[in-house]
């Protein structure tokens, strides 16, 4: 399910599309971009690393050291957020 | 079942050639030889995914696998401190800086040891009861609190511990001997009883903030989540390594002992222990091959495949050192004996880095989640 996303998504509503038809996917519900995922969407730690290794093989990056925090991946705006400061060279390190 | 798989034999070779049959009397004395790891750190063995920049093996995950199982039916102890150094090393290439990888991670291929420190007297499982805490003092890091398990401690050099950080969570690399820094060795551990387990006391311990993994403000769970996960599939290739001595000495006196006029394989309850045990052994294998290639295809499926190979094969191991028991029976009843190392390292295998129990709760929140 990875495939389809492809590492080809570049604006912000590419990036925001693709993680939400991962969530979609993934847990059979629809995400609203500013859902929270952990305190309102009842979904676990290990979760939140897959969602570390989906963001960086689908998109390219490395996420590691400060920005293994769960803020970044509390909301699909989050984690859009995240891909495209790190795309830009961003990283936490 | 003849598949020719590919193993990383110059590491395998190094393992063997330094452990040979020396496993029984380690674990008999409960300590391992402290230079012997050193040569298998300097080898790059004990965190063999390191990349060759600093000075590891490269390995992928499936290849370490193999390493780490050849480990494992050699010796529990060794190949726990294998899975505490990789773990440290993981520790560090995911949670750490730049610089901080350029530090430790050549200690880690070049023989220092390392450990990690977890679980806490009120905090196992529950993350949430840790009071071990780290806190920023100016250009330090103080840390306050204490951990039990730390597996491979009494040999370590450096111990990544993980703690409560404001809000969040960090790990925090503390070299052996800083002042209030204190470890205990646990005295006969039930299984792998030569790994250096040990209770470690952190009074006041003051380092320099270049020591604090990533800095501050992470999600402790998502740390220890990612910690665990090495740790996880480490211990589950541990387990095939268990599973296939078990199998060898089972097959081998099956064949060998006769009773009744007729070797013991070919009375048919004693064949159907030998069944059940390559049956163990080969699922084992398979689902942890599977979490090895997820991890190497950077699957978000490594997460709960690792778990789910976790659990398999340690149930696998603790049943099939049983059954290995059973077979041997007399022949294996005595400490000293690899079977009965195995039986009693397996059991052990069922407790650490996430109880049986544990992972079944996590993989049942997976089926809620997703089904």
């Amino acid at each position: 399910m990875t495939a389809e996303t492809g590492r080809a998504a570049e604006s912000t509503d590419d990036v925001e599309q693709a993680v939400q038809r991962f969530l979609a996917a993934r847990t059979r519900t629809t995400w609203e971009p500013d859902r929270d995922l952990f305190t309102g969407g009842g979904l676990s730690s290990l979760f939140a690393m897959e969602l570390v290794v989906h963001l960086e093989q689908t998109f390219g990056v490395v996420i590691a050291g400060t920005d293994l925090r769960l803020d970044n991946f509390r909301t699909v705006h989050a984690m859009t957020a995240l891909v495209r400061r790190l795309r830009a060279g961003g990283g936490g390190d | 079942m003849a598949v020719v798989t590919e193993r990383p034999e110059g590491p395998i070779a190094l393992v063997g050639e330094l452990v040979a049959d020396r496993a029984g009397g380690w674990d008999l004395a409960g300590v391992l030889p402290v230079e012997l790891l050193r040569e298998l750190g300097a080898g790059g063995v004990l965190c063999a995914e390191v990349e060759a920049a600093y000075g590891g093996l490269g390995l992928t995950s499936r290849l370490n696998g193999e390493l780490t199982a050849c480990t494992g039916t050699l010796c529990g102890s060794v190949r726990s401190v294998m899975t505490s150094q990789g773990m440290a090393a993981w520790a560090v290439r995911r949670l750490g800086d730049r610089a901080q990888r350029e530090d430790y991670l050549p200690r880690l291929t070049g023989g220092a040891l390392a450990a990690v420190a977890f679980s806490e007297p009120d905090a196992g499982s529950d993350l949430s009861a840790m009071t071990t805490r780290i806190h920023r003092d100016g250009d330090a890091v103080v840390v306050d609190g204490g951990k039990v398990w730390v597996t491979g401690a009494r040999y370590a050099d450096l111990i990544v511990v993980f703690g409560r950080c404001g809000d969040g969570g960090a790990a925090v690399v503390v070299p052996a001997g800083t002042p209030g820094l204190t470890v205990r060795p646990v005295p006969d551990p039930l299984g792998c009883r030569a790994a250096g387990h040990a209770e470690i006391g952190l009074d006041s311990v003051r380092l320099p903030a270049g020591t604090l993994l990533g800095g501050a403000g992470q999600s402790l769970p998502l740390l220890v989540t990612s910690a665990l996960s090495y740790g996880r599939i480490s211990v589950a290739w541990g387990c095939v390594g268990i599973l296939r001595g078990c199998l060898s000495a089972a097959a081998g006196h099956a064949g060998s002992r006769r009773q009744f006029g007729k070797p013991l394989a070919e009375h048919q309850l004693v064949a159907r222990l030998l069944a059940e045990l390559v049956v163990a052994e080969q699922t084992a294998t398979r689902v942890c091959e599977h979490a090895s290639d997820c991890w190497d295809a950077g699957s978000a499926e490594l997460v709960i495949a690792t778990v789910l190979a976790k659990h398999v094969s340690a149930g696998n191991a603790a049943r099939g050192a049983a059954s290995a028991v059973q077979v041997l029976a007399s022949a294996a009843a005595r400490d000293g004996h690899p079977v009965a190392r195995a039986y009693r390292d397996a059991k052990l295998m069922e407790i650490i880095e996430g109880s049986s129990e544990l992972c079944q709760l996590m993989l049942a929140r997976h089926v809620l989640e997703t089904v």
